[in-house]
């Protein structure tokens, strides 16, 4: 009874990053082991080795997880380490079974095989671990899919952004009167807005890039079916959800995407950064705002959410995304010494902008409002 | 959860990953289990797949993907069309080689189920994995050009590369 109530976070920090790291390191390490290709086992013979492996971890896991009366990663860091070691089990078995039959190489359906197997554990043991992974390999698969297939720079753009869409609209998915009352974990739907965060951020970062174009782009049925699942998952989660913060919550990825997308659509004619037209330093200055914008906007979520990672990414997103743009579109129109300058200030006064802002919020949280 | 939804949850689980590996394998899975052998001359490319380690890489100058007529019943590929296309193999001594490629299904077989989206034309059967210190070997016997794919066919156009078959330097 008491066991229950105790959280032990802090204090265990350090074995919970441990294990964590350690169940990642053997389970892409039994991956690595089936890269090698030992053909001293014949194929099938290779592929149930692997399988027996990975029902052995994905039963261990919830045998651990019910003999301690535990059933949250909270409370038990073994027991995230074991279901995530699951969940890298399982893509091996897919790659197992994939080599054995001679799939051809890069494909990126196994990927998202994978991902989604990786969510199914999720949800059926309200597992975080598998979560955090399936949610990260199907993004990957998305958009190694759409990009592939759209064959261009637009394509990679759309695909991130599309993602960030679809995951920001579930995350919202989770606090609605749709999932209210499933039961699932609050860590879910923070799991899934810091992922679509962190695309939002990813997509709107190429986008805001001068030298990408749309050149050589076409549209993909992976693509078109991205677009409609963001647009059907938004309509549940706008039905579901009866806040201004959530609706907005919900805009943001949608506004990014179209921007995003017009940013990389917008021939200003760049092909040297040093001879900007005033139609280039409009495109440039256009992708700085939006993405300040975007990265504020995260910051102030992430203290509304309760969400200190969130606000985190959002301050090493601009941290990053400004020190990118200075060295790369501004370093040869300005001298070293003013550019340093340039940046110094602008992070500085970033910093201190979102600092003020998180303050103010804060106190305006607390005090019951908004 | 007590023993008995445990149980049932775990079951659930693997049952749906396993169905799930099936789904990504379902192509070359059917070619080898219901499908027809054919031979195909071969040539290499090479690298590794981060996932499952080292692999030759194929071509097949034998098919292409012409626009034009056929006389299998399929539509002809329109040139500058990309996407699904079937190709149909014909007999050629003792190989096989891909004849004009349709649009739509041929009325009979063998054909290929393949996509030319890509640079290259795609039928699932581009790449022999095998382990890193064997490639090289492998890929040199390649080059030289004497290598053959044993490849097997289902009735729906699914390929599965069974073996690949090199003859010694000489």
């Amino acid at each position: 009874m008491i066991r229950a109530r105790y959280v032990a976070v802090r204090r265990f920090s350090l074995v919970r990053l441990l294990l964590v790291l350690g169940a990642a390191f053997v389970g892409v390490g039994l991956i690595w082991v089936v890269a090698t290709n030992l053909d001293r086992l014949a194929p099938l013979a290779r592929f149930l080795l692997v399988a027996a492996i990975w029902l052995s971890l994905l039963v261990g896991s919830e045998v651990l997880a019910a003999r301690r009366g535990i059933g949250d990663e909270r409370r038990s860091p073994a027991l995230g380490a074991a279901r995530l070691l699951a969940a890298l089990a399982f893509g091996a078995v897919v790659f197992q079974a994939a080599q054995s039959l001679q799939v051809p190489a890069y494909e990126p359906r196994l990927l998202g095989v994978w991902g989604l197997g990786a969510l199914v554990q999720a949800y059926a043991v309200r597992g975080l671990m598998p979560l955090l992974l399936g949610i990260g390999v199907a993004s990957g698969w998305y958009v190694w899919q759409v990009a592939e297939s759209a064959d261009s720079a637009l394509g990679f753009v759309a695909a991130v952004l599309t993602g960030g869409v679809v995951i920001s609209a579930l995350a919202l998915l989770h606090r609605s009167s749709w999932l209210r009352g499933a039961g699932l974990p609050r860590s879910f739907e923070v799991a899934w807005r810091e992922a679509g965060a962190l695309l939002v951020l990813v997509g709107l970062f190429a986008a805001a890039l001068p030298h990408l174009d749309a050149h050589g782009f076409r549209w993909s049925a992976s693509l078109v079916a991205g677009l409609a699942l963001g647009a059907v998952s938004m309509a549940a989660a706008v039905a579901g959800v009866d806040d201004r913060w959530s609706r907005l919550e919900l805009l943001v990825p949608v506004v990014a995407l179209v921007i995003g997308s017009g940013l990389v659509l917008w021939d200003a004619g760049i092909e040297d950064v040093r001879y900007l037209s005033g139609a280039a330093y409009a495109k440039v200055v256009v992708g700085v705002l939006v993405y300040l914008a975007t990265a504020a906007w995260f910051a102030v979520l992430g203290v509304l959410r309760d969400s200190t990672r969130l606000t985190v990414i959002a301050a090493l997103a601009l941290v990053v995304f400004t020190t990118v743009q200075a060295f790369a579109v501004f370093a040869p129109i300005v001298s070293g010494a003013t550019l340093f300058l340039v940046v110094g200030g602008v992070l500085v006064v970033s910093g201190f902008t979102v600092d003020r802002g998180r303050r103010q919020l804060t106190r305006a949280v607390e005090a019951g409002a908004p | 959860m007590t023993a008995r939804p445990v149980r049932a949850t775990l079951g659930v689980v693997a049952a749906v990953q396993l169905a799930l590996v099936g789904v990504a394998v379902a192509g070359p899975l059917s070619a080898r289990v219901t499908g027809e052998e054919y031979l195909l001359k071969v040539l290499p490319v090479d690298p590794v797949d981060p996932f499952r380690g080292a692999y030759v890489s194929l071509s097949y100058p034998t098919l292409h993907v012409p626009a034009g007529q056929d006389d299998t019943g399929g539509s002809p590929v329109a040139p500058g069309e990309t996407g699904p296309v079937f190709v149909p193999l014909v007999r050629d001594g003792a190989h096989w080689v891909g004849g004009p490629g349709t649009r739509t299904r041929p009325g009979s077989g063998p054909y290929l189920r393949c996509d030319d989206s890509s640079w290259t034309l795609r039928c699932g059967i581009e790449s022999w994995f095998l382990p890193q210190d064997r490639a090289v070997e492998v890929q040199d016997a390649v080059v030289r050009g004497d290598a053959v794919a044993r490849v097997r066919v289902d009735g729906r156009g699914n390929a599965a590369l069974v073996g690949l078959e090199v003859s010694p330097a000489g």
